[in-house]
């Protein structure tokens, strides 16, 4: 159940549709003579060179985190933030993208087997997730805090202590919330629509994760509310398999592009800052400096 | 090997906790499973019409939904119309009524297993019906219900594993193992752990099964 074949059912009902006022053409090609620029070749053996040979790049994105990585009801097709990053590397190879679904449980295997060559799944730069893959730059920044009912008297994280609070499993916040509210009770599901539903059911007293995924809430439901200042630093990194260099080096190098030729600006505006109104700088800090927020907790 | 135990030993109070959350899911689980499913299969069985067609539905309605999707239901659904439903109690409920449903089934053909000649024998020699059910079909019904009952129970245990992980209903032993996973990323020595607890589940309900079969055996 690939976006790609969705997209190619999609492909085959739009052409029936089409056939009544034109004949179905080759879409591959987009006509108004749009002069790219040509990609570069890279030697046999690397991830690249065997990326172009298969024509295709696997990138694993969230399903269901507005503005990172969402299906989007009307059109079937995944779109964010996340999403746009991983064209552009897709652009820079000059492949197609196939995106799947990858939750904050299965993600790290997914690069180990070999499921997907990258992960863009909103991922925060960990030392103890470094151990087991390599991260790109830093690529956003975002911050950890509290989403609750408009209703709510809690006005932080603080105040968490006898709540129950909502987060995903396998994510930075099951640390996060013990660190920074040990009193409260998690509970911790798979995905964070799954929160969503739980805080709309007064199932729970708080959703905290990431501040733009909780806006992605709250453009869903307006009921909701932010409380608290920023309690983490949460850089998220691109996802790449353990060992790979030459592959880390190249989006790298597509990460600072992005950055730097205001497509970030773009997407961010695009996604995030149309709904905030706020405005935000690209993110300057360097791995080393992202690594250093999450020393080492386990296995390293 | 000594990444075995070092991930055991470094996690046992999880792996304890988690082990102990599911004991009691599927102990409450059991508890109301058999409760449920004795009641339904005796209503599937009475000569009475509409308590026939009751039990009929009930089975058809919880026997025909995956148990995630009842999960689901019986939580969301019920606290989305305002019914303050806990986590534990859409767990346990659910997954009792669920398999209250195959227990109902064993039960009726347990009882069908017993020829309708003896029940007519038993009421031709005088005997009340209440008389010819728990004399007659009642103790030979159940010796042929107990081994199918001790594959629910296995079943049971393991489809215990799926409240964990409808909207984290509960931290049982899969829960727990995910969040250790999730820290550690050693998969195969983490689930290694969880099959073993799983398996000290369900190898106690074989042996408890096995025991009660020889115990109401017929000794010919």
């Amino acid at each position: 159940m690939t976006v790609k074949r969705n997209m190619r059912w999609l492909a085959v009902f739009a052409c029936v549709f089409a056939l009544v006022g034109a004949a179905c053409g080759d879409d591959t090609e987009p006509t108004d003579g749009d002069t790219e620029s040509p990609v570069d070749e890279f030697p046999a053996g690397t991830t690249m060179a065997d990326l172009q040979e298969a024509g295709t790049i696997t990138i694993g994105v969230k399903f269901d985190v507005p503005p990172f990585g969402f299906k989007n009801p009307e059109t079937d097709e995944v779109e964010g933030f996340d999403v746009d990053l991983g064209q552009a590397i897709a652009d820079a190879l000059g492949v197609e993208p196939e995106f799947i679904e990858a939750i904050s449980d299965n993600r790290i295997p997914f690069l180990a087997d070999g499921t997907a060559d990258l992960i863009l799944s909103t991922m925060t730069i960990t030392t103890d997730r470094d151990a087991e893959i390599d991260f790109s730059l830093p690529y956003y920044v975002a911050e950890g805090r509290v989403l609750v009912p408009g209703d709510s008297d809690v006005t932080g994280v603080e105040d968490l202590a006898g709540t129950t609070v909502c987060t995903a499993t396998g994510s930075t916040y099951e640390e996060n919330l013990k660190t920074n509210a040990p009193e409260a009770k998690l509970r911790l599901v798979d995905t964070y629509s799954e929160c969503l539903e739980l805080i709309q059911t007064d199932s729970v007293d708080a959703v905290s994760t990431d501040d733009v995924i909780l806006t992605g809430m709250i453009i869903s439901d307006d009921t909701l509310k932010l409380v608290g200042d920023g309690y983490t630093t949460e850089p998220y990194g691109v996802g790449i398999a353990e060992g790979d260099t030459e592959f880390k080096e190249f989006v790298d190098g597509v990460v600072s592009d992005y950055i730097s030729d205001g497509r970030w600006a773009a997407a961010y505006e695009n996604w995030i800052g149309q709904y905030t109104g706020e405005a935000q700088d690209p993110p300057t800090m360097t791995l080393e400096e992202a690594l250093e927020l999450r020393p080492c907790e386990e296995m390293c | 090997m000594s990444d075995l135990w070092e991930v055991l030993l470094r996690h046992f109070p999880e792996f304890r906790s988690g082990f102990l959350v599911t004991v009691q899911l599927v102990a409450v689980s059991f508890v109301i499973a058999v409760v449920v499913g004795l009641v339904i299969g005796a209503l599937r069985v009475t000569p009475i019409r509409w308590a026939r067609l009751l039990g009929g539905l009930y089975v058809e309605f919880f026997r025909n939904i995956p148990l995630l999707v009842l999960l689901y239901i019986s939580y969301l659904g019920l606290r989305r119309a305002g019914i303050e439903i806990g986590p534990w109690v859409a767990g346990t409920a659910s997954l009792g009524l669920y398999t209250a449903a195959y227990v109902a089934e064993t039960v009726r053909s347990g009882v069908f297993a017993v020829g309708k000649g003896q029940i007519e024998a038993g009421l031709s020699l005088g005997f009340p019906y209440r008389k010819v059910l728990s004399q007659i079909v009642i103790p030979q019904a159940v010796r042929s219900v107990i081994p199918p009952l001790g594959s629910l129970v296995i079943a049971m245990i393991k489809n215990s594993a799926i409240i964990g992980v409808a909207l984290g209903l509960a931290d049982d032993l899969l829960k727990q193992a995910r969040l250790i996973n999730s820290r550690t990323f050693q998969t195969n020595e983490v689930f290694f752990w969880a099959a073993v607890g799983y398996l000290i589940l369900t190898v106690t309900a074989t042996f408890a099964v096995r025991f009660l079969e020889r115990r109401l055996v017929v000794r010919r």
